[in-house]
């Protein structure tokens, strides 16, 4: 009986079928998590063989274990400070020669590995024989052959795991030939010297050769006389390099390359054969002119799928939310009649921020879905490799076709899905870059700001404006990724992009919803604390200083005036003297009941029993609100429609003068001068402001603010802006509209980027920068284009010009060199 | 005409402490009793409705009478006779119909 648990790291190349190992042998025993400090994800798991628990952790798919990307020094790190029990390395017997390179470098950490073989009945299918008694013999590890799909060599591989806990071999090192003398020159110094280090020598030897930046850093930081060491190390590289003629790093690569090639000619018959099926569909899908096609119908049948029905799924969620709304406003101190107390606003603005994203949970899960069947099935590197040469010339990756696209390239998409997605991005600086541009492109929330200045400002084209508005965003966001791609992320990590092209098969169910049953979970765990931090600084942003006493006192008055109003109303039916002003909280609440029932009512029986309810519950209050019979309460009926028709007045009311009033109102004020040049006025600022929180409310914000200066009815918010803000030109919409696409991202998204970058820097670049741009765009519009007297159409298709050029020029610069290190580890 | 197809008109609630973000558009209507119909619109991140469109369709989906929501997000009209149908149209992607049948 042993209660001691073991710790087992799953380590392997990409499409080698890790991620189907994993689940044979953890089952339902897993957790979703990340490295700490990244975004690469971390699973886990547990299984059980002969009474010893192993613990096994799923190492980020690489193709070798140099600090060249993120998930390569995340495995490598995971490998050396954990120093797991055992390394399972899963190998496809297909791709044997070049997955062995990994092994070797595992091998080299001074690890028990043992070797699974994976997709063996393929391997059996095309008459391809590996002798596994020469191969074990060779690396001397244990092998073990494996069909996991089929769920074939479970058991054997359990058992290797738990005898290889106990059992160390002596695996094979790797002759490196001419580099020999010098990794000895190393080890006969540091045994003279004395000293040692926690980590594999002979590893941080030939590291230190490489001049590897991590094993430098270590040397110098935590070992005795390490620097004379580093200072060594990397004068014997240099050496090397000028004897042989090669980097250290490649010779390293190609005798391990050169190793593996012989283990694998000594034990395998036959080679493999063409790859029948994946050709021929090949040929279609990655056809010069039909590859195109097919990708666009796949994606729009991906839009289609996720952003259009999973909106409409989100109309039979949201009422789950809306109840545990309604159940948190019962816990919560009561409303008052024109203000609530603190805590009661508070409470609900968090649950209200939690809500709305929790509202999307039904995209996500269809696209998640959808994301997973694409690359289950094999097509996803596909649609990357047709689209790569394109987005390469911006900085992107052919793999951030899918996250523009749920953006919104052209008809409205949705920020935060897209920065989601943005996860399936291989190469680190081209995920952050699409993650930073994502936000501006037409989010469905904007539209209704264009429509509403279009229908107002360029009425006569109409079609022309909505097609500049459509594309403009494609057009700036592409030049901006270049921009970022050349400057600020200049210094991040871009691997060398290795595309691999896997062989298609069918996708599981379990492989399929279990990854997207994970990323929901893990996205709805997250959001929870991150949300509500973010929301309660904007809460603050929005509440105070407040309005002051005097203002407030006001305000009450009138709610206390419409009430007594009321009062006397009542006091003419037949309930004179016996309803009380402290009762209206409680009328009106039986009144938001009634009508909660109502509307839940399925039949006209159903309404019946509802009145039948509520009339047990409190008769004299049924007739007061549905006012009958009508000669007695038709009145008091009339009365209380208008006492809650006054209420959300007021309430509308002190709202407008609390933002006005709040520091995100004041910073409006304080823009003015800057923003003057692009022809917003303070209240157009403060409108945009407080867009920030959802872009819809831009409308909603605006149509406030002009409201005031506008007929009661009759005329419309664009009639009253054209009439309020005398000299608001088509000019200063077509400035509004573009500060509008530049906009910065709505909170969630911000929350989303937060979470999806793993930074608060990359937050604020994207909040500042987006308003910085927008500014910038709509002065140059504005201002350029009254100094040039344009009217809004001509300034509109002057600045599509250059949009046009700029875009050109920036696929014409080239990119960055690569970074495959950061220096720092 | 232009103007008729712009949605949130005078749309008013100001962000206040029940805005948010996502936006699924919200309608549901109750029979008052007296020959009349009410319908309530909004929106999930708690946007009012304020100047949405509004129309009410008959069986064949011909208009009976249209207009806007009010300022506090409320529309009333005359119970039709026949089968008809409540449109809460706040634009691409934010329609909802709502049978008659199904108003009590």
């Amino acid at each position: 009986m042993t209660t001691k648990s073991r710790l087992a790291a799953l380590a392997g190349q990409p499409n080698c079928g890790k991620s189907t190992v994993f689940n044979m042998l953890t089952g339902a025993h897993q957790h979703v998590a990340n490295y700490p400090g990244v975004t690469v994800e971390k699973k886990s798991g547990h299984f059980s063989v002969a009474g010893v628990r192993v613990d096994l952790v799923d190492l980020p798919g690489t193709y070798s274990l140099t600090s060249y990307s993120l998930e390569e020094r995340v495995a490598r790190d995971f490998l050396l400070d954990e120093k797991p029990d055992v390394c399972v390395n899963v190998a496809d017997v297909s791709t044997l020669r070049r997955s062995l390179s990994l092994t070797l470098q595992i091998m080299e950490m001074d690890l028990p590995v043992v070797l699974a073989l994976n997709m063996m009945d393929k391997a059996r299918k095309e008459g391809v024989e590996i002798d596994l008694r020469i191969l074990e013999e060779r690396l001397g590890i244990r092998v073990v052959p494996l069909a996991a799909a089929k769920g074939e060599g479970k058991g054997e591989l359990m058992e290797a795991i738990q005898e290889q806990v106990s059992i160390h071999r002596h695996p094979r090192q790797v002759d490196y030939g001419p580099l020999e003398s010098k990794i000895h020159v190393l080890e006969d110094w540091m045994r003279d010297q004395g000293t040692t280090s926690s980590l594999p020598l002979r590893w941080l030897r030939i590291k230190l050769l490489e001049g590897d930046a991590f094993a430098l850093e270590h040397a110098r930081g935590k070992i005795a006389q390490g620097e004379k060491l580093a200072d060594m190390a990397l004068r014997l590289g240099k050496e090397f390099e000028q004897e042989h003629g090669e980097s250290v790093s490649r010779h390293l690569a190609t005798c391990r390359y050169a190793l593996a090639d012989e283990i694998v000619s000594s034990c395998q018959k036959h080679s493999f054969s063409s790859r029948g099926l994946t050709n021929k569909i090949d040929a279609v899908v990655c056809h010069k002119l039909l590859g195109p096609v097919i990708l666009v119908g796949v994606i729009f049948l991906l839009y289609q799928l996720s952003i259009v029905q999973g909106y409409n799924l989100t109309n039979y969620t949201w009422p789950i939310l809306a109840k545990f709304k309604e159940l948190c406003g019962l816990a919560l101190p009561a409303a008052g009649f024109v203000d609530d107390p603190m805590v009661r606003a508070l409470g609900l603005w968090v649950v209200d921020s939690v809500n709305a994203l929790l509202n999307y949970i039904p995209i996500f899960l269809i696209l998640f879905t959808l994301i997973a069947i694409l690359e289950d099935s094999g097509y996803m590197p596909r649609m990357a490799f047709i689209l790569d040469r394109l987005l390469q010339r911006f900085g992107l990756h052919g793999q951030a076709t899918l996250p523009l696209v749920l953006g919104g390239v052209y008809v409205g998409g949705c920020a935060v899905p897209a920065v989601m997605s943005t996860k399936a991005v291989p190469d680190h600086r081209a995920r952050l870059a699409t993650i930073l541009i994502i936000p501006m492109l037409n989010c469905l929330a904007k539209v209704p700001l264009y429509i509403l200045l279009i229908g107002a400002y360029f009425a006569q084209h109409q079609a022309l404006a909505m097609f500049f508005i459509s594309t403009i965003s494609l057009l700036m966001a592409l030049p901006v990724a270049k921009l970022l791609t050349l400057t600020v992320l200049k210094k991040q990590e871009s691997a060398p992009f290795i595309m691999e092209m896997p062989d298609y098969h069918l996708p599981t169910i379990g492989g399929v919803l279990r990854p997207a049953l994970q990323k929901v979970w893990l996205f709805v765990k997250k959001i929870t604390s991150i949300v509500a931090a973010v929301a309660v600084i904007v809460f603050a942003l929005l509440r105070f200083p407040g309005i002051g006493a005097e203002a407030m006192r006001e305000i009450e008055a009138r709610g206390d005036h419409a009430q007594n109003d009321f009062l006397q109303i009542v006091d003419t039916s037949p309930l004179q003297g016996r309803f009380q002003l402290e009762e209206i909280p409680d009328l009106l609440e039986f009144e938001a009941a009634y009508k909660q029932a109502k509307i839940r009512a399925t039949s006209d029986q159903d309404a019946v029993l509802v009145d039948k309810r509520f009339s047990e519950r409190n008769a004299a209050y049924l007739a007061m609100v549905k006012g009958q019979p009508a000669e007695e309460y038709g009145k008091v009926s009339r009365g209380l429609r208008s006492l809650l028709r006054e209420r959300k007045l007021i309430r509308m009311e002190i709202q407008k003068a609390r933002i006005d009033s709040s520091f995100l109102g004041r910073i409006g004020q304080a823009m003015e001068p800057v923003t003057q040049w692009a022809g917003f006025t303070w209240r157009i600022n403060v409108a945009l402001l407080s867009a920030l929180a959802a872009k819809e409310n831009t409308v909603a914000t605006l149509g406030s603010l002009y409201q005031q200066d506008a007929d009661a009815s009759g005329s419309d918010l664009s009639a009253s802006m054209k009439e309020t803000e005398s000299g608001f030109t088509s000019l200063h919409a077509l400035a509004l509209m573009l500060f509008m696409v530049l906009y910065p991202p709505c909170l969630a998204t911000l929350i989303t980027i937060k979470l999806q970058s793993g930074s608060w820097g990359y937050m604020l670049l994207s909040l500042g920068g987006q308003i910085t741009l927008g500014i910038g765009v709509a002065v140059l519009v504005f201002t350029g284009g009254s100094l040039l007297d344009l009217t809004g159409l001509e300034a509109m298709i002057a600045f599509y010009c250059l949009a046009v050029a700029l875009t050109v020029a920036a696929a014409m610069i080239p990119n960055p060199p690569l970074e495959p290190d950061p220096g720092h580890s | 005409m232009t103007r008729k197809i712009i949605p949130f008109v005078f749309a008013l609630l100001l962000l206040g402490a029940s805005q948010a973000f996502a936006h699924t558009p919200l309608c549901s209507c109750w029979d008052n009793g007296d020959g009349t119909v009410t319908c309530e619109g909004g929106f999930s991140d708690g946007s009012s409705a304020a100047g949405v469109g509004i129309s009410i369709l008959d069986a064949a989906e011909a208009v009976l009478e249209s207009g806007k929501m009010s300022e506090t997000s409320e529309f009333t009209f005359k119970k039709p006779a026949g089968e008809y149908s409540v449109k809460f149209d706040a634009g691409e992607g934010h329609r909802i119909v709502i049978p008659g049948s199904q108003i009590h």
